[in-house]
């Protein structure tokens, strides 16, 4: 249940380590009314974040920001 | 002769004296009748304002009073519409923005949508914590290197939406939803609704909202909502403004169940 916060950033989006071990990004989508949406990372995402860090995850917020439903992929916070 | 000398000194006398005063008491009796024909026709008030004529004179204290009147009212007019402390950046990101925007401008566009220069915007109660509380945000928004990026509607705006969908002291989604033009499900579960007063908030800087501003996702149709369309109001035609470094400490968070 419990979650681990890898990193916050100012973008308003963190990475987290889910208890199972698997990373989900949460970023907050809207305009004057703002929510989040979590991503889980696949096998290539979690890499290319080991590999590269907030560089990787504040590429990957800004295209859940753009599109906050990422093909499906995304869900409530 | 003396006595006829006087008796008729006398006389005139008394003559002269009644014939006076009969006419002293003609004059108000006129006046009188007057006032009297003037008083079937005081329903028109054109007639019944020269018979105060003469509290003109009294002009001085009205005088006296008028600016201590006004005194507390002055802060109204003093509402200013102003874009705030904006620095070069952001100064040019408004140039450009009020350039491709003409003739509107955000001088327009806060004039005509936001003259109280108080903005309002609304988030869940869960990124609030996580984003705002937990990380002690000196601003709201989406920050990078160049500031604070914050979508903000008029408060009027969000206020109305939002107290429009109280039912038992809880709001209904969709109520607030249909108002601002946004999908229900945006305002599930509790939120908070945070309202700035710009004239108090000397630091922030407010101009259009463009396309390469953070957060902004693009309507890639008609039917989307809850996109972003250039010209300073949502898809969900609700105005909007982007608000740079809109500081938390001096916002006023309502909590909305």
């Amino acid at each position: 249940m419990s979650e681990e916060v890898l990193h916050q950033s100012p973008l308003m989006y963190r990475v987290l380590r889910e208890s199972s071990g698997r990373l989900v990004i949460e970023v907050v989508v809207g305009g004057i009314a703002m929510y989040a949406v979590r991503v889980r990372l696949d096998d290539e995402e979690a890499e290319s974040w080991a590999r590269e860090g907030a560089a990787f995850s504040d590429r990957l917020a800004k295209a859940i920001t753009a599109d906050p439903k990422l093909g499906g992929r995304a869900y409530e916070a | 002769m003396n006595r006829t000398f006087q008796c008729l000194v006398l006389s005139t006398l008394l003559l002269a004296g009644c014939d006076s005063k009969p006419e002293a008491k003609t004059e108000p009796a006129k006046k009188a009748e007057a006032t009297k024909k003037d008083v079937p026709t005081k329903a028109d008030p054109k007639q019944a304002e020269p018979a105060k004529q003469p509290e003109p004179t009294k002009q001085p204290e009205p005088a006296v009073v008028a600016p201590t009147e006004p005194t507390p009212t002055e802060p109204t007019p003093a509402v200013v519409v102003s874009t705030g402390t904006c620095d070069e950046k952001q100064t040019a990101t408004s140039k450009e923005a009020d350039e491709r925007a003409k003739p509107y401008g955000i001088t327009e566009h806060l004039t005509k949508n936001f003259s109280d220069m108080k903005v309002s915007w609304l988030m869940k109660e869960t990124p609030y914590q996580s984003f705002v509380v937990k990380t002690a945000a000196k601003n709201f928004g989406r920050c990078d290197d160049t500031g604070c990026y914050l979508f903000a509607a008029p408060t009027t705006v969000i206020e109305k939406a939002v107290n429009d969908s109280m039912k038992d002291g809880k709001h209904d989604p969709a109520v607030i939803g249909t108002a601002l033009g946004l999908p229900a499900a945006n305002f599930e579960g509790p939120l908070r609704m945070m309202t700035l007063d710009l004239t108090a908030a000397a630091s922030a800087c407010v101009r259009l909202p463009v396309d390469s501003d953070p957060g902004v996702w693009k309507c890639k149709s008609e039917e989307d909502k809850d996109c972003f369309k250039f010209g300073g109001y949502t898809s969900g035609n609700v105005p909007e403004v982007m608000v740079i470094n809109a500081p938390v400490d001096k916002a006023v968070v309502k909590e909305i169940q």
